[in-house]
């Protein structure tokens, strides 16, 4: 979408002043198309981005059940660049990222059903249930999370790095945020560090031209993001993010630079979600048209499109691969039916390594008169495990239809349900106060 | 056994752990051309070299972090933050990653991360280099936390935090660096977390202290054994979490009385909780209500008469003894 | 609406103290709910709840007296708790008696219309007008040092176990802690005094307030009766002895001690005494005699308490005093090492101190045997009972001269009637007559007093 199209009221403003064209700044994507790697890997790329957006589609749905709770922050529209990364990443390479990462986690191989798993909320899940869908993790797939605080990654992507240079390994790590990201503290203090000390690590700015509801314009002084750091010693390039192919070429040479040279960089990929900031957002701040605009350049249908007009898939193996996506994430959503909610007992693990040396923390649980040392909480009295029954209740299907009749009363005597709560809470216009830039 | 003193000893577990275990190493504002803002890493540098002492760029936040993700990555890091006043610009790193990762990941990874800091007032250093924040910790779930009030200590509990799994806010005094004490030299001198000592045994009254605040309190015992006839128990936590929580209870069935010192502010305190804890877990051995000593509801002043008089002293821990002991002695 | 009234819970019982509530206002009861302690002139009895609802109402509060009949507390519905304005209906009450469940047991504060209540008085007497009555105390007040109101007892919370476990009644007791709260030493000392039994209070004991009703009692039969409330000394004494004489098995051992030498002695030391120098009253000399004889017999020296004995390294010996109307045993402590004339000089003393009200709670504790007189009165012979959990008690009868045969002449004696009461869990017959030989023995030949 061009400028010129903007219309004159502030909030629609839109970000969208460096364009959707493809013509990135200083990128050398521009122009020439990237040339199509082997049908067996082009293969692949169309297929993860189908899976990746066929899974949003459809935990946007379980949302709107009620199966899924807390925010939900879909990444439709922005397949290109997540496939496009992971797809030029070893194995031994680290991929931190935001809130929006249930594709970076399926990119990176783990099971859309131990995705789907954590978003119910189930043992299943890739934390069993404690993080959710703000914190999709997997440690044998180098996923080093999905985080819940705008920023709060690069610090941690710097950590990684180091823990690479120390060792001697020359394993990269890959750092993704949203373009509000570059407006904290630790953008600054992190570029600068990483430029300071030579870590290998690759800032990738998923710049979807809003800060959750804030355009670009509106959020940051210099609008070239790939600049932006450039000052703190991490020079940048942009790249069309709707193009996994663009996306492919200069990633793998930022990544190659930060493996050989240890020259932290930037890479700006411009792309869009086509849905709103979360699950709640009614989308005042742009425009309809936007919106159509940056969809019909698709990253799926362009990718698709090409690869069936320059010869090595089908019209038929295209629908075939739509076909495949629909099963595995139809199969993801009855995989996390059927996991089983937590264990109440399970509440307190993980909270610490306990060993010889911690023999376990005095966690008073004053919920119930009855304190416990934590370690043995599995152990916990009958009464603790009672009242833990009760609030457990709280989550039940009644309890929400109680809460609506009564306040917040639910009645304590009802189990637990199968379900997770209702989903009124986040469409009653609270206005996540609490969430920041996407 | 050698007499040393508390930023030697220190400054010996570093040293001991990063010869036992390469992944080891320290980070932080000054810490290593400058041997440390209060020369605890003294010579470090020397010994291990760039790689493992690492100068920071002013950027707390980043710091810890950067040590977060070490530890994710496999690495043990020490992060020194120059004072506890400083560690606030970092406690988005320490309360919403180090403390919640481990947890919200369900286990996958650890984050086997110490950050050092000095607190505590007598320097004149004002109202930002001079709190004491144990509180603010003790509260975060998935930290453990640290307060050594002897160089024995410091050594002992600094090597376990090195050596543990879970992140660890290890909290210095700065008017203990300079305190000495015997120490035992040898490589496994290796304190338990949520072992209190009891610093002196007495039946009248048990007096909790402190980092700086267990001195004072064995002070006061002192002038309550030998002017007052009372005898007291001094118990110092040495750990806030896991917290000892037992030897504290016995204690206090023994003596019915009980008075908590510490340094930091009353609302929400070490010793706010402590009193809602022993009140909830000893209420049948309570003859008088849990006594408080705590540092005055201001920032600290930087006046030397104000800030005195903003902290708490033997005197105070003597007038609460007594006032908790009125009409059984 | 259901009044529960003060239950009639022993053949003799005329009227009862409140002592503990067991459920708070706002409570869910349920018949046979364990509702209140109820003392009555015999024991402590738990009441349990004979119609069921929620308590809505507490009239009568801790500590007060009320006769059989009166109310003391009311059951209805949650929603009279609050009566607070006409929104709630049926349904919603019984919902918030469900929150009112669960709040109580995760041990929170009572939920709002309970609480209410205390604040908000003038929302009760629409649905309550008997509420208006002096003594309805506030609803659900959270136990804890410091208040203050009628009954309650400030007192730490080990003093509350101790006094719990040792039987020593709060109420009786002065606190020596901030603001008088009764602390741990206490009630250790009030249960080491209660080897005393009626010396368990101060002699100084405020007497009780007036029970609200208690002077418009209708004539009867015996004509007008006047009530007299008892004094928390009273009071004491009163249940002690009760307990004394349901619990110790007594058994009495009669005998006649020739005191004729003890008379002579007694002679000699007044002709030698000083101006206003104390010279040993008999009772001195008995309370001697018994000291040295409890040295040899530990048992009578000691207590039984638990279902244990236990036996005492002081020999410490308590002089029954009648005073204000009441009775208190000051304690000639060591007895047994002291002299006769420090003896008479103590005793004195003591006697002294409780007329004038001066006795202090340590002077009437730690008696370890008991010796009560009556001879001044012209009572030959009594049976006294014994001050729990001591082993025994020597009655003191009048010192007079009789006729006796002696060497097979008649001869004129001074005979002084004594008897031992004995609690036969510690203090069998052969112990008792052993012990009682010793004392008149000692007493007798009374050159052995001086030893």
């Amino acid at each position: 979408m061009a400028q010129s199209k903007a219309s004159s009221t502030a909030k629609k403003k839109s970000g969208a002043s460096r364009s959707a064209d493809g013509k990135a700044g200083n990128g050398k994507a521009a122009g020439a198309k990237p040339k199509l790697p082997s049908k067996k890997e082009a293969r692949g790329l169309l297929q993860r981005m189908m899976i990746i957006r066929r899974f949003e589609e459809e935990a946007g749905r379980q949302y709107q059940k009620a199966k899924a709770g807390g925010f939900l922050h879909l990444a439709i529209g922005e397949e290109a660049t997540i496939v496009g990364t992971t797809s030029v990443m070893r194995d031994d390479d680290y991929l931190i990222g935001t809130y929006r990462t249930h594709g970076h986690a399926i990119a990176r191989g783990t099971d859309p059903k131990r995705v789907m798993s954590e978003l119910f909320g189930r043992e299943g899940g890739t934390s069993g249930g404690r993080g959710g869908s703000m914190h999709i993790f997997d440690l044998e797939r180098r996923f080093m999370g999905g985080y819940g605080i705008v920023g709060g990654t690069l610090p941690l992507a710097a950590g990684l790095g180091l823990a690479s240079d120390y060792k001697g390994e020359d394993s990269v790590t890959v750092c993704m945020f949203g373009d509000g990201a570059t407006n904290t503290g630790n953008f600054g203090e992190t570029m600068n560090l990483a430029a300071l000390w030579k870590l290998p690590v690759v800032f990738l700015v998923e710049n979807n031209l809003y800060g959750m509801g804030t355009s670009l314009e509106r959020h940051s002084a210099v609008t070239d993001l790939s600049e932006k750091a450039s000052c703190l010693g991490v020079p940048g390039e942009s790249v069309d993010g709707m193009d996994v192919l663009a996306v492919r070429e200069c990633v793998s040479e930022h990544i190659r630079k930060a493996r050989e040279n240890r020259q932290p960089t930037m890479v700006e990929a411009f792309t869009y979600r086509y849905r709103g900031h979360s699950a709640a957002d009614p989308e005042v701040y742009r425009e309809r048209e936007e919106v159509e605009e940056w969809q019909r350049k698709d990253p799926i249908e362009s990718f698709a499109r090409r690869l069936v007009d320059e010869g090595p898939l089908s019209e038929s193996d295209v629908e075939g691969m739509r076909e495949e996506a629909e099963r595995i994430v139809l199969e993801a959503v009855k995989f996390a039916d059927a996991s089983p909610e937590p264990d109440l007992a399970s509440l307190y693990d993980h909270l610490y390594v306990v060993g010889d040396q911690v023999p376990g923390w005095y966690a008073v649980d004053e919920r119930s008169p009855d304190p416990h040392p934590g370690e043995e909480e599995r152990e916990a009295g009958e009464r603790a495990q009672q009242l833990a029954q009760k609030g457990a209740a709280y989550a039940g299907p009644e309890a929400a239809a109680q809460r609506r009749d009564e306040g917040d009363r639910p009645d304590p005597e009802s189990a637990p349900g199968p379900t997770a709560p209702g989903t009124e809470a986040p469409e009653e216009g609270d206005g996540e106060p609490h969430e920041e830039s996407g | 056994m050698a007499v040393v003193r508390m930023r030697e000893a220190l400054r010996d577990a570093m040293a001991e752990e990063m010869r036992r275990d390469e992944s080891v190493f320290l980070i932080g504002e000054d810490v290593g051309v400058f041997q440390g803002a209060f020369k605890v890493s003294e010579g470090l540098l020397d010994e291990f070299g760039e790689k493992r002492v690492r100068d920071t760029p002013i950027s707390e936040n980043t710091i810890v972090g950067t040590g977060v993700g070490a530890a994710m990555g496999g690495l043990r890091p020490i992060v020194e933050i120059m004072t506890v006043n400083f560690a606030l610009l970092a406690m988005d790193m320490i309360v919403n990653h180090a403390a919640a990762i481990p947890y919200m990941f369900g286990g996958q990874v650890r984050v086997p991360l110490v950050v050092r800091m000095p607190g505590g007032g007598g320097h004149q250093l004002g109202p930002t280099h001079s709190h004491s924040l144990e509180a603010m910790f003790l509260q975060i779930p998935g930290l453990l936390v640290a307060c050594p009030s002897t160089p024995a200590d410091g050594k002992g509990l600094l090597k376990a935090a090195i050596r543990d799994d879970n992140p660890v806010i290890f909290i210095e005094h700065e008017s203990l660096y300079g305190s000495r004490g015997e120490v035992p030299d040898d490589d496994d001198h290796v304190l338990n977390f949520g072992d209190a000592a009891i610093r002196r045994e007495g039946g009248d009254v048990t007096i909790v202290g402190l980092l700086r605040m267990a001195e004072t309190a064995d002070k006061a015992a002192q002038t309550l054994s030998h002017e007052h006839g009372v005898e007291s128990e001094v118990v110092d936590p040495r750990t806030l979490r896991p917290l000892d929580l037992d030897t504290i209870l016995e204690s206090v069935a023994k003596t019915n009385h009980v008075v908590i010192v510490e340094e930091g502010w009353p609302h929400g305190g070490v010793g706010a909780n402590l009193a809602a804890l022993i009140q909830g877990q000893a209420f049948d051995h309570l003859d008088a209500p849990v006594q408080r000593v705590t540092g005055a509801d201001v920032p600290m002043p930087y006046s030397k008469r104000l800030e005195q008089a903003a902290m708490p002293h033997s005197e105070h821990v003597v007038s609460a003894a007594l006032a908790s002991l009125e009409g059984s002695i | 609406m259901a009044e529960i009234v003060m239950p009639r819970l022993s053949d003799s019982m005329e009227e009862g103290t409140v002592i503990k509530w067991l459920k708070s206002v706002g409570d869910e009861v349920a018949v046979g709910d364990e509702l209140v302690e109820i003392e009555t002139d015999k024991a402590n009895m738990v009441y349990e709840a004979d119609s069921a609802g929620t308590l809505t109402e507490i009239v009568a509060e801790e500590g007060a007296t009320m006769p059989i009949g009166e109310t003391i507390a009311r059951v209805g519905d949650a929603g009279d708790v609050s009566a607070n304005g006409g929104g709630t209906t049926a349904t919603e009450d019984a919902k918030d008696d469900k929150v009112a469940d669960v709040s109580s047991e995760n041990g929170e504060a009572a939920p709002g219309p309970v609480s209410t209540s205390s604040e908000s008085p003038s929302a009760q007497p629409s649905s309550a007008p008997e509420a208006t009555t002096p003594s309805a105390p506030p609803a659900a007040a959270p136990a804890g040092d410091g208040a203050d109101g009628g009954g309650r007892v400030k007192a730490s919370p080990i003093a509350r176990r101790i006094a719990r476990d040792k039987g020593v009644d709060l109420h009786a007791l002065a606190g020596s802690g901030p603001g008088g709260r009764i602390i741990k030493v206490d009630v250790e000392r009030a249960a080491i005094a209660a080897g005393d039994g009626v010396g368990a209070g101060p002699a100084a004991a405020e007497p009780a307030p007036p029970t609200p009703g208690a002077s418009e009692r209708p004539e009867t039969a015996k004509g007008q009766t006047e009530v007299v409330e008892l004094s928390k000394l009273q009071q004491t004494v009163a249940r002690r002895m009760a307990e004394s004489k349901a619990t110790a098995p007594h058994f009495y051992l009669e005998t006649e001690i020739d005191m004729s030498a003890a008379f002579r002695a007694r002679k000699r030391l007044k002709e030698m005494a000083d101006e206003g120098e104390p010279v040993p009253t008999f009772n001195d000399m008995v309370v001697k005699a018994c000291a040295l004889a409890l040295r040899d017999f530990p048992r009578a020296n000691g207590a039984y308490r638990d279902g244990r004995i236990e036996l005492y390294s002081r020999v410490n010996v308590g002089v029954a005093v009648a005073a204000q109307d009441a009775l208190v045993v000051p304690t000639v402590f060591d007895a047994d090492r002291k002299g006769l004339r420090q003896i008479a000089a103590e005793t004195r003393a003591l006697a002294q101190r409780v007329r004038e009200g001066q006795i202090t709670p340590p002077e009437l504790s730690g008696g370890t045997f008991t010796v009560s007189n009556l001879g001044m009165y012209g009572v030959s012979n009594f049976g006294a009972v014994i001050n729990t959990p001591q082993a025994g008690i020597l009655a003191v009868g009048e010192l007079k001269p009789k006729a006796v045969v002696r060497d097979g002449e008649i001869v004129s004696r001074e005979l002084m009637g004594v008897t031992l009461a004995c609690d036969h869990r510690i203090l069998y017959g052969a112990d008792g007559a052993q012990f009682l030989a010793r004392v008149r023995a000692l007493l007798e030949e009374p050159i052995g007093l001086a030893l």
